[in-house]
């Protein structure tokens, strides 16, 4: 889509026009975003915590978004790739005492490799049999953690610290994941720029032909399951320290499909998508939790079904979403940025 | 491993993995005619169990075995219509659209259902009102439950008549056809709206058939759902788009599961602990072990892909 320019503001030298924000509103509007996330606490008061909640699972969809999104391969297990990071995390800061500063890398990295190794078999199985491939990696994880950590209830998790600072309250927490949200959204974005991101669309645009073109599919869909599963890992590492206590039932199918619906619902194979679909999908499921019982309580016929009215709005939702708009939030946003961009005219 | 245990598993496992490939025909049956791989396929099956309790206890009035029937009857007609409905209200709009998005929509449709059930239902366990006398009868010497000979004869049953169905009647045919290949069927005067909409009722069908087996089994509750991923298991094993290997798959996924599930959590101790729960996770080794080795499956056409 062709947008119209703004006049008065030209691009002299090709470094201009590669820019990441190449126009001067949205470098002004880069700038005011930072500065709203830095004053966000002080707006937002004892509502930070919404705000934290979205971050972290932003993060783990901005990784769904770059296997899902960009390199077009189907994944049902994100959750628990996060569930890898935080357990990484858990035990590197518990029994190996090892700072968070360390923690954090560490449950990526081990994400990654993880993430590699469940990608290998996307070279040979494809499409359906993948989804059905990372569902079963979904049920076997659930199942260690069951048997092996957690059981049935939860594992404790210290609370953050930086440099001999405790991250034990809302603002402080909302400082580290805002840094950590803000870097790994503009790396991805700068990712699906260069090289590796052009080879990931063109294997999700059709693998063979990419391959014919000299793209190596292996290392490529490797590379994006590996990724996505280190962002995943991150945010897994985020939320085991926030939350304090980790358990089979935060890395469920459930959190797994929720990561899906925040793809959908952001729009999928763009760059604001996932960041969309998180604060979406997260808010309404705060706003669920809120008013469930209320709703329960004014309306006495609906009684134990407003239980789970998550479930039945969050599919309705996916559904609604993706017989009308499958560009997601997304594209609706594009779309109105294009009717104010030519205002009054329709066209 | 004694032969014993081994035989025994085999019988229970063969019981089970009946209704298994019952509802692993309906999965197929859906896959074949339409090319949607229905993640919603459990849910359809705890429609069916949470259904057919509801519908049975509310014709209370009669005798026990005429209400079950008439709780049977509605239970089937009602899947039928939700086989219907959702082809035309979810499934229809999505025709043509990529692979993602249909799985997705399965997938949202399956948490729709269940949260609608669970809603209605809630989350305890629910039995049938005795129906089938609950003693036990030997088969090769092996006890079994009379309930479990009578579902693995009902499934046995039912298959036979889809068979049929699929192999000489009009409708079957034509869903045949167009499972072969969709627009030469449709040049010859085949409806595909049509068979998509058969192929839905016939897949709610078969779940809610399954449902009832499993539900004058074991009894309803909403873990119930998690069957659809066995018979998925059960799919992949016998290949996608192969009735006949989607049978064997389900009896072989019943079997292994009880036998190798059953001994892996009595004798296996990792760390001096015993696995709890191995059973459930069986069908999903099934699956990976079948996708490393035979993506295609035992029966499956193997795709080639070109250019």
């Amino acid at each position: 889509m062709a947008y119209a320019r703004p006049c008065g503001d030209f691009k002299t030298s090709y470094a201009q026009d590669m820019a990441l924000l190449d126009i001067r509103l949205y470098r002004w509007g880069f700038l005011l975003l930072l500065a709203a996330m830095v004053a966000a606490p002080w707006v937002l008061g004892r509502w930070i915590y919404l705000l934290n909640d979205i971050a972290v699972f932003a993060i783990g969809a901005v990784g769904l978004s770059l296997v899902m999104g960009f390199a077009g391969q189907i994944s049902l297990g994100h959750a628990a790739f996060m569930a890898v990071g935080a357990y990484t995390s858990w035990f590197a800061t518990t029994h190996l005492k090892l700072p968070f500063v360390a923690a954090l890398p560490l449950s990526a990295v081990v994400a990654f490799a993880v993430g590699a190794v469940v990608g290998l078999p996307s070279l040979r199985i494809k499409g359906l049999y993948l989804a059905i491939a990372t569902l079963a990696f979904q049920f076997l994880v659930e199942y260690l953690i069951v048997q092996t950590v957690s059981g049935m209830g939860g594992t404790p998790v210290p609370p953050m610290d930086l440099f001999g600072v405790p991250v034990n309250t809302e603002v402080r927490f909302w400082y580290v994941v805002a840094t950590v949200w803000v870097v790994g959204a503009v790396f991805a974005t700068n990712l699906t720029r260069t090289r590796v991101g052009l080879a990931l669309m063109a294997v999700r645009d059709r693998d063979y032909a990419a391959q014919v073109l000299g793209v190596n599919l292996l290392y490529y869909k490797t590379l994006a399951f590996a990724l996505g599963a280190a962002y995943a890992g991150v945010a897994g590492s985020l939320f085991a320290h926030y939350n304090r206590v980790i358990g089979a039932e935060h890395f469920s199918l459930a959190q797994s499909i929720d990561f899906v619906a925040m793809l959908v619902i952001g729009g999928l194979g763009s760059v604001w998508g996932p960041h969309l679909g998180a604060a979406f999908v997260r808010m309404l499921t705060q706003l669920l939790k809120m008013w469930a019982p209320v709703l329960g309580a004014v309306i006495p016929v609906l009684g134990r079904a407003t239980t789970s009215v998550h479930d039945v709005v969050f599919g309705v939702i996916l559904i609604v979403f993706l017989i009308w708009e499958p560009g997601g939030l997304a594209t609706l946003l594009r779309k109105f940025k294009r009717y104010v961009d030519l205002w009054p005219f329709p066209h | 491993m004694s032969g014993q245990f081994v035989l025994e598993g085999v019988v229970v496992g063969l019981a089970v993995g009946s209704i298994y490939a019952l509802i692993a025909v309906g999965f197929t049956v859906l896959y074949k005619s339409t090319k949607i791989l229905n993640l919603a396929h459990g849910e359809l099956v705890l429609f069916g169990g949470y259904l057919a309790i509801a519908a049975t206890s509310a014709f209370g009035f009669l005798p026990t075995p005429a209400a079950f029937a008439a709780g049977v009857a509605v239970t089937l007609l009602a899947a039928a219509a939700l086989g219907f409905a959702v082809e035309r209200a979810v499934m229809r709009p999505l025709f043509g659209q990529p692979l993602l998005s249909v799985i997705i929509v399965t997938l949202a449709l399956g948490y729709v259902v269940r949260g609608i059930m669970v809603g209605i239902w809630s989350g305890e366990t629910r039995t049938f009102p005795p129906v089938i006398p609950a003693t036990v009868v030997r088969v090769a010497g092996v006890p079994v439950s009379l309930v479990g000979v009578w579902s693995a004869a009902a499934a046995a049953t039912l298959l036979v008549t889809f068979s049929l169905f699929f192999r000489y009647s009009r409708w079957g045919i034509a869903m045949r056809a167009a499972a072969n290949e969709q627009l030469t069927a449709s040049t010859l005067g085949v409806s595909l709206r049509r068979v998509f909409a058969y192929a839905w009722a016939f897949a709610a069908v078969a779940g809610a058939v399954g449902g009832i087996l499993l539900g004058l089994w074991l009894g309803v509750n909403f873990a119930l759902a998690a069957v659809g991923l066995k018979a998925l298991a059960a799919v992949i094993l016998g290949g996608l788009d192969s009735v006949p290997g989607a049978i064997l798959g389900g009896l072989l996924v019943g079997v292994v599961e009880t036998v190798l599930g059953g001994y892996m959590e009595a004798h296996v101790r990792v760390l001096g602990q015993p696995l709890h729960g191995f059973k459930e996770v069986t069908a999903y080794l099934v699956i990976l072990l079948a996708l490393m080795v035979r993506p295609h499956g035992l029966f499956g056409t193997e795709r080639i892909e070109r250019l």
